[in-house]
C-alpha cells in the first residue's frame, strides 16, 4: 500500500465521517457525499495509471456520470425541503416520525 | 210473558230517530236540541219498566238479531246481552245524558253549531250503549272505537284553540296504546277460542292465560287513564264542560273497567293479572291524588277526581270484586256528573274564569249551585249514607279484609283521605271567603234548564246509592264480619282528610304565599310525567327512524367498513408496533458502527 494509495483512503474516510456525522444543515452531509465521490474518482484514475492498464479507466468514467446524476436528485431534494421549510435544518425533518 | 226484552229495543232503537232526522228533514218546528232531549228523557222513562221487571225476574236475555257475516270458522251477529251489568247501566246513562242535555241547553245557548253539538252527544251515547249491550267483542269493538272518536270529536269542539287540538290527537293517541291490547286479546280470543262470544270465552276457562288478560289490562288502562297512560284525561277539560260530564266522568273512561267487568269470570282464576290491576289501580289512585291536590283549575281537579276514582275501581277488580266495582260505576256517574254541572254554572256565571284562585263567596250569590257542590262532594268522599257511601265504604272494607298485597291496599287508604282534602280546598276556596272576581260580573243562576237537571242529579246523589242496594239481586256473597276499627277506617281516613285540610287552609289563608317546595312543583306539574314523556319519546323515535334510514347506509358501507377502517387499523397497528422516532442524525451515526466493528474484527 502506497503512500498515494493511503492518503487517498484517508481522504475518503474523513468525507465518510463527514456526512455521518452532521449537525444541522443537510447540505453539509451531500457536500460530503461529493468529496467521497471525488476521491472515488482520483483513486480509480491512479490505478488506472499506476498499473499501466488503460482500460480501466472507464470505471472512473462511469463512476463520475453516476456521481453526477446522484449529485442532481440531491439537490432536488434540497431544493424541495428548502422550499417546504425555508431552511434545511435536519430536525425539520420529522415526516418519519409515528 | 216478561216483556222487557222489547221495550229495552224499543229504548235502544228510538235513540238513533234524532241521527235519522238530521238526515232526512232537519229542524223543522221545533228546536232540534229540544228533541234530542226529550227523545233521550222517553229512552230513560221507557228503560225503567225494563230494568224493572229485570230486577223483578233476575232473568238475563240475550238477543240475537241480525247475522251479519259468516267466514269459515266465525259467525258475527248483531247482538245485544241484557244482564245485570247493561240493564242496570243503561237507565242510569241515560238518566245522566237526559240532565247534561238539559243543562248544555242552557250551557252552549250562544254557540252557532248548538244543533252539531247535540247530534254528537247523541251519537256518543248510542256508541256507548252499543259498547254496554255488545256480546260479542266485534260490536264491543265498534263502541270501543265510537266512543274513542266522539271524544276526539267532542274535545276539539272549539277547534279554532290549539290547546283543544293537542288534547284531541293526545286522547285519540293514548286510546290507541289501549286498543292495541284490545286487538290482541281480541285475535288471542279468536284463534284459541274460534269464537268472539262472551258466551263462549267465559265458558272456557279452564287454564286461563295471561296473553289475553294482559290485553284486556292495557286497553282498559289506555281508556279508563290508569297510571302511565293517564295525561289525557286533565287535557279532555279542553272540551265544553257537558262533555267533561258526559264522557270523561261518567260513561266512556268507564269502558275499560266495563271490559275488565265483563271478563271477570276469566280473572277470578288468575292472580298475577289480579295482582297487576290492584298494583296500577292503587298507583293510580295515589298519584292522581296528590296532583289533585295544587291543581288550580277546577276542572283539572275533577279530571283528577275521576282518575283517582277509577284507579279506586281497577283496586277493586283487583281484589276480585267486580260487582263491587260496578256498583261503584253506577254511583259514581251521579256525583261526578253533578260536580262538572256546578263548575261549569260556576265557570259560566263568573264568565268563564276557572282559576279556583279567583273564585269565592258564591255562597249567597249561587245558593243552589253552592249547596250541590257540596252534596256531591260529600258524597264523593263518601259521607255516611250518601250514594258514595254505599259503594266506596263497601270496597274500603273489602280491601281491608282481603288477602291480598297490603302496600297497595295502604296507598288506597292515602289516596281516600287525600280525596277529601281536595274536595275541602275547592270548597273552600270556590265558595267561602270574600269574593275575588271582579265586582261587576253579572252572576244569575235562575235558569230552570240549569237548575233542574242540578236538582236531579242531587237528589240523585243522595238518594240512589240506597235504592240501588237495596234492590239488586244479591250478586256475591256478603263482607264478613270485621273488628271495629278497620269498619271505620274508611270514615277516619276521610275525616283525617277534612280536617287536616280544613285546618291548614285556615290557619294559612293571610300568609305571603312562599316559594312553592319541591314536593308542590312535583304534584302541581302531575308529577313531571308529561314533560318528560311527551317530548322524549317522539323525539327518540324521529332520531332513531332518521339514523336508520338516511345515515346507517351511507356512513356504514360507503365509509366505515372498507376506506377508513383499512387506513384506521393501519395507523393504528404502524403507531403500536413502530420505534422510528424520525431521529435521522442518529441513525447515519449509526452507520458508523459496523464500520469499526469490521475494522477491530479485522484488526
Amino acid at each position: 500500500m502506497t503512500l498515494t494509495y493511503m492518503n487517498i483512503m484517508l481522504a475518503f474516510t474523513i468525507s465518510l465521517l463527514g456526512m455521518l456525522t452532521y449537525r444541522s444543515h443537510l447540505v453539509a452531509s451531500l457536500l460530503c457525499l461529493e468529496g467521497m465521490m471525488m476521491s472515488l474518482f482520483i483513486m480509480a484514475t491512479l490505478i488506472a495509471s499506476n498499473t499501466h492498464f488503460p482500460l480501466v479507466n472507464i470505471m472512473s468514467i462511469i463512476l463520475l456520470v453516476f456521481a453526477a446524476c446522484e449529485t442532481a436528485v440531491g439537490l432536488a431534494l434540497l431544493i424541495s425541503i428548502s422550499n417546504t421549510y425555508g431552511l434545511d435544518y435536519v430536525h425539520n425533518l420529522n415526516l418519519l416520525q409515528c | 210473558m216478561i216483556m222487557h226484552t222489547p221495550i229495552m229495543m224499543t229504548t235502544l232503537i228510538s235513540l238513533t230517530l234524532p241521527i235519522f232526522a238530521t238526515l232526512t228533514n232537519p229542524y223543522k218546528k221545533r228546536s232540534y236540541p229540544d228533541y234530542v232531549k226529550t227523545t233521550v228523557m222517553y229512552a230513560f222513562i221507557t228503560s225503567l219498566p225494563s230494568t224493572t221487571l229485570f230486577i223483578l225476574s233476575n232473568q238475563e236475555t240475550i238477543i240475537w238479531s241480525w247475522h251479519w257475516m259468516t267466514t269459515q270458522t266465525l259467525d258475527l251477529t248483531l247482538s245485544f246481552k241484557l244482564d245485570y251489568f247493561s240493564m242496570m247501566f243503561i237507565p242510569i246513562a241515560l238518566f245522566i245524558t237526559w240532565s247534561i242535555m238539559e243543562f248544555s241547553l242552557w250551557y252552549m245557548n250562544s254557540d252557532p253549531n248548538i244543533n252539531q253539538f247535540f247530534k254528537y252527544l247523541l251519537i256518543f251515547l248510542t256508541a256507548m250503549l252499543t259498547l254496554v249491550t255488545a256480546n260479542n267483542l266485534f260490536q264491543f269493538f265498534i263502541g270501543w272505537e265510537g266512543v274513542g272518536i266522539m271524544s276526539f270529536l267532542l274535545i276539539s269542539w272549539w277547534h279554532a284553540r290549539t290547546d283543544a287540538n293537542t288534547a284531541a290527537i293526545q286522547a285519540i293517541l293514548y286510546n290507541r296504546i289501549g286498543d292495541i291490547g284490545l286487538i290482541l286479546a281480541m285475535t288471542w280470543f279468536l284463534l284459541h277460542y274460534n269464537s268472539w262470544d262472551l258466551q263462549q270465552m267465559l265458558a272456557l276457562n279452564s287454564n286461563s292465560n295471561s296473553l289475553p288478560l294482559m290485553g284486556l289490562l292495557l286497553a282498559a288502562a289506555g281508556k279508563s287513564a290508569q297510571f302511565g297512560l293517564h295525561p289525557w284525561l286533565p287535557s279532555a277539560m279542553e272540551g265544553p264542560t257537558p262533555v267533561s260530564a258526559l264522557l270523561h266522568s261518567s260513561t266512556m273512561v268507564i269502558a275499560g273497567v266495563f271490559l275488565l267487568i265483563r271478563f271477570h269470570p276469566l280473572m277470578e282464576t288468575n292472580t298475577m293479572i289480579q295482582n297487576l290491576t290492584l298494583c296500577l289501580g292503587a298507583t293510580t289512585t295515589l298519584f292522581t291524588a296528590i296532583c289533585a291536590l295544587t291543581q288550580n283549575d277546577i276542572k283539572k281537579i275533577v279530571a283528577f277526581s275521576t282518575s283517582s276514582q277509577l284507579g279506586l275501581m281497577m283496586v277493586t277488580i283487583g281484589i276480585n270484586q267486580p260487582y263491587l266495582a260496578f256498583l261503584h260505576i253506577c254511583t259514581h256517574a251521579f256525583f261526578k256528573a253533578l260536580l262538572f254541572m256546578c263548575s261549569g254554572s260556576i265557570i259560566h256565571n263568573l264568565n268563564n274564569e276557572q282559576d279556583i284562585r279567583k273564585m269565592g263567596g258564591l255562597f249567597k250569590t249561587m245558593p243552589l249551585t253552592s249547596t250541590s257542590m257540596i252534596i256531591g262532594n260529600l258524597a264523593l268522599t263518601g259521607m255516611p249514607f250518601l250514594t258514595g257511601f254505599y259503594s266506596k265504604d263497601l270496597i274500603i272494607e273489602a280491601t281491608n279484609t282481603s288477602y291480598t298485597n297490603a302496600w297497595a291496599l295502604f296507598i288506597t287508604l292515602i289516596a281516600t283521605s287525600l280525596t277529601s282534602a281536595y274536595s275541602t280546598r275547592t270548597i273552600l276556596l270556590t265558595l267561602t271567603g270574600p269574593p275575588r272576581f271582579p265586582a261587576l260580573t253579572y252572576i244569575n243562576e235562575n235558569n230552570p234548564a240549569l237548575l233542574n237537571p242540578i236538582k236531579r242529579l242531587t237528589m240523585g246523589s243522595m238518594i240512589t246509592g240506597f235504592l240501588i242496594t237495596s234492590n239488586i239481586p244479591p250478586t256475591s256473597p256478603p263482607l264478613p264480619m270485621m273488628p271495629l276499627y278497620l269498619k271505620l277506617s274508611a270514615l277516619c281516613a276521610t275525616a283525617l282528610g277534612f280536617l287536616t285540610a280544613l285546618d291548614l287552609t285556615l290557619m294559612t289563608n293571610k300568609l305571603k304565599m312562599k316559594n312553592p317546595s319541591q314536593v308542590f312543583k312535583f304534584s302541581n306539574m302531575l308529577g313531571y310525567f308529561p314533560t318528560t314523556i311527551h317530548r322524549t319519546i317522539p323525539y327518540q323515535s324521529l332520531l332513531m327512524s332518521q339514523d336508520l334510514a338516511l345515515l346507517l347506509l351511507d356512513s356504514t358501507w360507503l365509509e366505515k367498513s372498507m376506506p377508513k377502517t383499512i387506513s384506521q387499523a393501519h395507523i393504528t397497528t404502524s403507531m403500536t408496533v413502530t420505534t422510528q422516532k424520525g431521529m435521522i442524525k442518529l441513525y447515519s451515526l449509526s452507520f458508523l458502527i459496523p464500520l469499526t466493528l469490521a475494522l477491530f474484527l479485522m484488526m
